[in-house]
């Protein structure tokens, strides 16, 4: 404490954080072999060891090729970061000892990496017109992941020693790493939802969190402005392999308060030698040391002698371009621009191909685009949920057609198709190819047309409800839902209750709204 | 690792270290006087004059081998299995490793 006390004190802290994320790409099969790719839906539920074949478990005379899909995904990612494709990229050999790491080293990009220089536009937060932030992108480069180590036995006991799973080992893995930008840990996680947005869209990972599709590193320091007025910079921690935004968030929370901590007890400022590793304890929820620089690994990289160059022309760099969807930037914009809520953007942003089956909607139903995409989001976020949800089934692949989707839009937007009979012909649709309205007629959903008839209805359920049509006359549109009930009741469904309302308004003379 | 070929005791428990070799201290000396005549062998290259030549990556010219993303069948896990020395279930099973998996 005495020699704590010989430090002045730090009148403020100002956070400094880059960020590493790693990417598993959702390729079928492996970086460097065919193999299948646990990181590819198809194969989430493979069993141990069970996709991996004799380059994956590195036995003598195999030899790797590069997956040409595994090449191209990255490529669209770094091209939607805004990143330079420099015309030619190497391999190099990461070399060290893990268990999960049969061959002895890693495949990796050390000095001529596939994407490189870019920038993205950080939306500060959720609101339409938050401020954007730019954050420099220094590279991305593709490698291969690692095998698992688990301390479990299959029903849940406790192995002594450490068991292997290969199944992950060759992954598609792009690293990307971004300029030391961020100022808060909130900055920090806005940008790894937003990054894992465009790579679900982008359709490279199925980025899921709990699977470690998506894994950050953040390097945090400080930059503490002392008493005296001297400014000085903590050492630079990097925290290991967090795989949730809660994490992100807390681990670079504590790195700031611990790094003050660390500072007053021993003065140390960054320099070289002293970046050190640190992992997460999600449940005591502090970083641990893992290890400082001077063991640090010695990873002697080199050229892979096994692999050629990749080499990328302006042709080829264009073909993939053409390939790229639309971002979810622009998405983002689109939906908000139609209209829907940010509740309901949020949403379909959490689901690219729902997004994707929205639009093809909104074209089939032709019209304005902006009218067309508020009216079918809604139907699909409502009655289509509630379908998908009771079912168990993603949305985009219920079953319906977007012509379908479209003819149910038009029977809504005729007046032809009652509220209340929406969800059923949803269903209904989700089940065979007919023709939105015919499926209607042959259930018997469609409205009943005739004026005739509903002023029949309405003037029964006035004659039946007095008193509310009194206090309707009256001004009091509150009872009004009592006499709409009671056309309802009378037309079995076959009305729609705006129509019901309109009509009842009209009969009382009570002025059209 | 000096390139002037003076390659020290410490150089070689470094590099033993590294690649999980358990060297007895009798033979570091003589595992350095090799060394050392390996690396002034190799380091004859460093006279040959490439003064205005690019670096390669790569002694062949041949760039952009890709494969399609096909996957093909994994090998049966017991073929696995069968090369290693100790196994648990399904699992490759070695001496615990603390800190988790290495990516």
């Amino acid at each position: 404490m005495s020699v704590a006390a010989a430090r002045p004190d730090i009148a403020s802290a100002r956070l400094i954080v880059g960020l590493e994320i790693h990417v598993e790409l959702a390729t079928r099969s492996k970086m460097f072999t065919r193999a299948a790719n646990l990181a590819h839906p198809d194969n989430f539920a493979a069993a141990p060891n069970t996709l991996v074949d004799p380059l994956v478990a590195a036995l003598p005379g195999t030899l790797p090729v590069m997956n040409r899909r595994a090449v191209e995904m990255s490529m669209m990612v770094g091209m939607a970061l805004g990143c330079t494709i420099p015309p030619r990229a190497k391999w190099d050999r990461k070399n060290y000892y893990y268990p999960d790491l049969p061959k002895g080293y890693q495949i990796s990009q050390y000095d001529m990496p596939l994407c490189v220089d870019g920038s993205f536009d950080l939306r500060m937060g959720e609101a339409p017109d938050a401020p954007v932030r730019r954050i420099g992108i220094i590279r991305a480069h593709l490698e291969e992941d690692t095998g698992k180590l688990g301390h479990e036995l299959p029903g849940g006991a406790t192995y002594e020693g450490s068991l292997v799973d290969l199944n992950r080992a060759g992954t598609p893995l792009l690293e990307i790493v971004t300029a030391p930008d961020f100022a808060t840990a909130d900055e920090v996680v806005l940008f790894a939802q937003q990054l894992r947005d465009l790579c679900r869209f982008l359709g490279v990972t199925e980025g899921i969190m709990q699977k470690g599709h998506m894994r950050f590193e953040p390097n945090v320091n400080l930059a503490l402005t002392l008493a005296d007025g001297r400014e000085v910079r903590t050492p630079v921690v990097e925290i290991k392999n967090l795989n949730s935004f809660r994490a992100v968030r807390a681990a670079i929370e504590h790195e700031c308060a611990r790094q003050q901590q660390e500072w007053r007890e021993s003065g140390r400022e960054m320099g070289r030698g002293m970046k050190s590793t640190r992992g997460w304890d999600d449940v005591a929820m502090v970083t641990v040391l893992q290890r400082e620089k001077e063991d640090a690994h010695d990873y002697r990289y080199f050229p892979d002698p096994d692999l050629v160059p990749v080499e990328i022309d302006a042709a080829w760099r264009e073909r993939v371009r053409a390939q790229m969807p639309e971002l979810p930037e622009s998405r983002r914009a689109r939906y908000i621009a139609a209209g829907l809520p940010w509740k309901d953007v949020r949403q379909l942003l959490d689901e690219p191909p729902l997004c994707a089956f929205l639009d093809a909607c909104a074209a089939a139903a032709g019209g304005d685009a902006a009218r067309a995409t508020f009216a079918a989001a809604k139907l699909l976020l409502n009655s289509g949920l509630k379908y998908a949800n009771e079912r168990g089934v993603a949305l985009a692949s219920a079953g319906i057609s977007p012509a379908q989707l479209a003819g149910i839009v038009a029977l809504r937007e005729s007046g032809d198709l009652p509220a209340q009979s929406v969800d059923a012909l949803f269903a209904e649709l989700c089940t065979g190819d007919g023709e939105a309205r015919e499926v209607a007629q042959r259930m018997g959903l469609l409205a009943v047309q005739d004026d005739g008839q509903l002023v029949a209805w309405v003037d029964a359920a006035i004659a039946a409800n007095a008193q509310a049509a009194d206090d309707v006359r009256a001004g009091k549109m509150a009872a009004i839902g009592r006499l709409v009930g009671a056309v309802m009741k009378q037309a079995g469904g076959a009305v729609d209750g705006k129509r019901a309302q309109a009509c009842i308004l009209s009969r009382l003379g009570a002025g059209g709204r | 690792m000096s390139r002037d070929s003076r390659i020290s005791a410490d150089d070689v428990r470094h590099v033993a270290r590294l690649a999980r070799l358990a060297l007895p201290e009798s033979r570091i000396e003589a595992m350095a006087a090799d060394l050392r005549a390996i690396v002034a062998h190799i380091d004859k290259l460093s006279s040959a004059d490439v003064d205005g030549l690019e670096p390669m990556a790569h002694p062949s010219a041949t760039v952009n081998r890709l494969a399609d993303d096909v996957p093909e069948p994994s090998m049966p896990v017991e073929d696995l299995l069968r090369n290693a020395p100790d196994v648990e279930g399904d699992f490759l099973a070695v001496p615990k490793v603390i800190g988790g998996d290495s990516a």
